[in-house]
């Protein structure tokens, strides 16, 4: 193998793939990246064996060949590097790839691409073409939601379905739900699902080049993967397999109290809550207080530590309903309110042992369901 | 088949299985027998790990000719006559079955004579027949002989341990009644050996130094404490004492000895942050009720007892135990030998010769106990003159009786530690589950959680029935949220399964890592003087000074007359 590729181009594609590199692993090739010559193209490959990432970047081939690099090594060298191209050749006899840019001249020791697992090529077919902006968003208001409990492996995934012209994804840690559902441009043959572990998720949406405008995701038939495919990255993950909750049934039906209130108030209120709460409790006291004919209604949130003291907020909101004290964890709160796009929310309770709903006001797409919180007595 | 009554051997045999186990279990219904009869002198001769030989003679009130058969006969008993009776148990025995149990497994000669009568008798029980007594000349008191115990059931036989294990319970179970009752001479042979000599004359820690070792007789704090209708009396281990499990914590009611997992917890928790983990005392306690606020009569060997109010109980044993730690809590010693032993150990052998004629000067082998008695006030670290800081590590510091070193990092963290406990909310809250989940659990599991249910509520847990061993969880503690809620309630069972507080160990866990995390000044930090003498202030409020949360010593004391010894102003010894 014989190439010359730019250095920026190198080191934002090493970047990229090494999120699925597995730094600690009993297979060595794991802790490499694999670089091979991909019709015209510089393809490097990283996988954990749960995630896959390859990127392909432009580069001058002189002569076709593959081999993997120790991830961690090349990264740190290709960062140093200060002039514009690098020329690498391997010999393939030892294994040893060569680093020429400018002054300076590296030899690494590289791993037969043999050993390096396969990595799945997509059915074209299947593809679901979703934009970019919407998956980003929906990664980023469902993901955080997902448990991080390995002993519930089905709950550390998101569960993303497509149906007709929707797509929706869905998590649930045990204590709170997120659903976000999205029009497709195209509307899908058949109904599809599957669990995607959210910290896949999470790298696809660090990862989705802004210059793209549509990603394709493949549910290749019984492989157990998903595929997302962008014009210069491929992103693979292994699935969860089990079922996910019925999470349908979790969403309450009916609610006793609604409050309309600003999104970014509420969130200023939690997080000075939590600055107390997070000492002890986590909990964050809601006290919604309907308005009378001359005032507006209003909505307490507290929080207490014993350590270091107590804080309170009100802000007005608009109430339909009866007051109500409730308490939830001030984390979840906050941590839903951060992803909340429009300017208002509404908070939807009935009783203080039933779950409260979090929509975004004038959008129907989003919600969020947290349990609440009690005293013991 | 056709169905008949059990012929009554048969029968016997089956409630056997339920008295007599082991030959321990045989050694404590004879001994309890003993004792209910008031004899002040028992002695235990052990044959084959108890399956050639078990014999138990007292010099107690023997039993009339009259009555010799009947005591062979089941639910015959002198103890109680009426079902009233039953809640006002005052003597160790009262089931009448004992004998009988043991009759219809073994050769059992029983041999006795009563207080007021001139002539005793003799009676053979041979697997459940009983012969005709035949009158003979014996001393005062009763002597039952148990041969091949478990002849005529070769299953039971063949389930028993080695010899080693049988001889352990037997002796354990001996040495556990002479604590009990002090009062009383017990002797023990095991296969000729003398194994337990105590010498009666009522002095409980005399007893433990036979028992154990003259040294952790020493160690063993004192116990005594009265809370209402409630006595506690008995020792614990200092907290430089410790073992590697909780068999060594030792719990008599009203002179009866008892397993009660809850209680054990009780004392475990009173050393809660004193000792290390995986570390236990060693205690003996024990307890005086009102007999009808007790219930023995719970299952046939009596080991189990139930509390008409076990919180009482449990609280009352906590605070008498923490009572004494605290009040003897000792900094460790700089040097062991500083300290020569109390007293010389004692010649057993020549209590030994004592042994059994009660005339024999006892007192040779009586000791004089200097135990490290200190009072309560002194649990405290005394007022400290602050003179500096050693290698920016640890405050050196002169009180009334020498030199102090305190480590200032382990020092600092147990201030924080009592700090944050105090803080510590009453209540725990709860998280309630999206969806709630059934939880299965193994039947002993599930008993555990159906007697905790009221409790669980108060741990923040929202746990309902819901079928046989199963249950739904519908909301578990918000300090045990990041795990699966069968895992949380498994926490739980595992807290009280370990005779842990509830929760306690997450708790301290959470705390000690804030100490941890937050504030704890390091070792290495230089402190001005106004932070050394806070510190030290601090450390002189604490309820507990001496251990950091982690169980190191955050002191050492050199004390005037280390000092004076070591540069030799006084007889080095």
């Amino acid at each position: 193998m014989k190439v010359s590729v730019l250095q920026e181009n190198l080191a934002k594609g090493l970047n990229i793939v090494s999120r699925a590199v597995s730094p600690r692993s009993t297979l060595p090739v794991l802790s490499n990246v694999l670089v091979a010559t991909d019709e015209g193209r510089l393809r490097l490959s990283a996988t954990n064996l749960e995630l896959g990432i390859t990127c392909w970047i432009g580069a001058k081939i002189e002569e076709e060949g593959s081999t993997t690099v120790p991830a961690r090594t090349f990264t740190e060298l290709v960062g140093t590097l200060s002039d514009q191209q690098v020329e690498m050749s391997l010999s393939v006899r030892t294994q040893t790839l060569n680093v020429h840019s400018g002054s300076s001249n590296t030899d690494l020791k590289c791993i037969d691409s043999q050993e390096f697992p396969p990595m799945p090529t997509p059915d074209s077919g299947d593809a679901i073409p979703i934009s970019v902006n919407d998956l980003k968003e929906m990664i980023q208001q469902v993901a955080f939601a997902a448990s991080t409990d390995e002993a519930r492996p089905i709950l550390t995934g998101v569960l993303v379905t497509v149906n007709g012209d929707e797509l929706t994804m869905a998590s649930a840690d045990g204590f709170r739900l997120s659903v976000r559902k999205a029009n497709l441009s195209s509307s899908t043959s058949r109904p599809q699902l599957a669990v995607v572990p959210a910290r896949a998720l999470s790298e696809l949406a660090r990862i989705i080049s802004d210059g793209d405008q549509m990603v394709d995701m493949i549910l290749p038939p019984d492989r157990g993967q998903v595929i997302f495919q962008m014009q210069d990255i491929q992103l693979v993950s292994q699935l969860i397999e089990g079922t996910f909750p019925d999470y349908e049934q979790i969403i309450p039906r009916s609610k006793e109290t609604r409050s309309v209130l600003s999104t970014s108030s509420f969130l200023k209120a939690c997080k000075q809550a939590e600055i107390f709460a997070r000492e002890g409790s986590h909990i964050a006291r809601i006290n919604i207080t309907p308005g009378g004919e001359l005032k507006p209604g209003s909505i307490m949130i507290s929080g207490q530590s014993e350590e270091t003291g107590s804080s309170q907020s009100e802000m007005d909101a608009s109430i339909d309903g009866s007051p109500l004290l409730i308490a939830f964890n001030v984390r979840f709160l906050r941590e839903v309110l951060e992803v909340v796009k429009t300017p208002e929310i509404a908070l939807e309770t009935s009783v203080d042992t039933a779950p409260g709903i979090i929509r975004p006001v004038g959008d129907d797409s989003f919600l969020h369901v947290i349990m609440p919180m009690h005293l013991g007595s | 088949m056709s169905i008949h009554i059990l012929p009554p051997e048969v029968a016997s045999q089956i409630a056997a299985g339920e008295v007599v186990e082991r030959p321990a279990s045989v050694v404590k219904e004879l001994v309890e027998n003993s004792l209910d009869a008031g004899a002040t002198q028992i002695s235990v001769t052990v044959k084959e790990a108890g399956r050639g030989l078990i014999e138990v003679a007292d010099n107690g009130s023997g039993i009339s000719l009259d009555d010799l058969p009947l005591t062979v006969s089941r639910h015959a008993t002198s103890k109680l006559s009426t079902a009233d009776d039953l809640f006002q148990i005052a003597t160790l025995g009262f089931r009448g079955e004992a004998l009988a149990s043991i009759g219809s497994v073994s050769h059992l000669t029983l041999t006795s004579r009563s207080r007021d009568s001139d002539q005793g008798g003799k009676l053979r029980v041979d697997g459940g027949h009983i012969s005709a007594v035949e009158p003979v000349g014996v001393p005062e008191g009763t002597v039952v002989k148990v041969a091949d115990l478990f002849y005529n059931v070769p299953a039971r036989l063949k389930f028993l341990k080695k010899d080693v294990t049988e001889r352990r319970h037997i002796e354990e179970f001996v040495a556990r009644y002479a604590l009990a009752y002090p009062g009383v001479r017990f002797q023990l042979r095991q296969e000729d050996r003398h194994t337990i000599q105590t010498s009666g004359n009522g002095d409980r820690r005399e007893v433990l130094a036979s028992l154990y070792s003259l040294e952790l007789a020493q160690q063993m704090l004192e116990v005594i404490a009265e809370y209402e209708q409630l006595t506690i009396t008995g020792f614990t281990s200092a907290i430089t004492f410790t073992r590697s499990n909780r068999r060594e914590i030792i719990l008599f009611i009203n002179g009866r000895w008892i397993q009660d997992t809850a209680l054990v917890t009780a004392v475990v928790q009173a050393y809660h942050t004193f000792l290390m983990v995986g570390r236990y005392p060693q205690s003996a306690l024990f307890l005086e009720l009102p007999p009808e606020l007790v219930d023995v009569n719970v299952h046939p060997t009596k080991a189990e007892v139930r509390f008409r109010n076990r919180d009482h109980v449990f609280r009352g044993v906590q605070r008498a135990v923490r009572r004494a730690l605290l009040a003897h809590t000792p900094v460790p010693d700089i040097s062991r030998e500083s300290f020569g032993p109390a007293s010389d150990p004692v010649d057993f052998q020549r209590m030994d010769q004592a042994w059994p004629s009660p005339d024999q000067d006892f007192q040779q082998g009586q000791l004089h106990w200097e135990p490290r008695d200190r009072q309560l006030d002194e649990s405290r670290v005394p007022l400290l003159r602050l003179i500096g800081q050693v290698a920016a590590t640890y405050i050196v510091a002169e009180g009334p009786d020498g030199l102090y070193l305190v480590d200032q990092h382990a020092a600092h963290e147990r201030i924080l530690f009592e700090q944050f406990l105090q803080q510590r909310q009453t209540s725990i809250p709860s998280q309630v589950l999206l969806e709630p989940s059934v939880v299965e659990f193994s039947a002993a599991e599930a008993s555990l959680i159906n007697d905790q249910l009221p409790v669980l509520g108060t741990l923040g847990f929202q746990v309902e029935e819901f079928g046989l061993n199963t249950f739904l969880v519908r909301g578990i503690p918000q300090i045990l949220a990041g795990i699966e809620p069968g895992a949380a309630l498994r926490v739980l069972v595992e807290d009280f399964e370990e005779d842990e507080t509830p929760l306690q160990a997450e708790f301290e866990a959470k705390i000690i890592a804030r100490v941890c995390k937050r504030a704890a000044v390091k070792g290495g930090q230089t402190l001005s003087v106004e932070e050394q003498r806070v510190l030290v202030e601090d450390l002189e409020a604490c309820q507990s000074p001496r251990t950091c949360p982690h169980g190191r010593p955050t002191m050492i004391h050199l004390s005037v007359d280390l000092l004076e010894r070591q540069f030799g102003r006084r007889g080095a010894r």
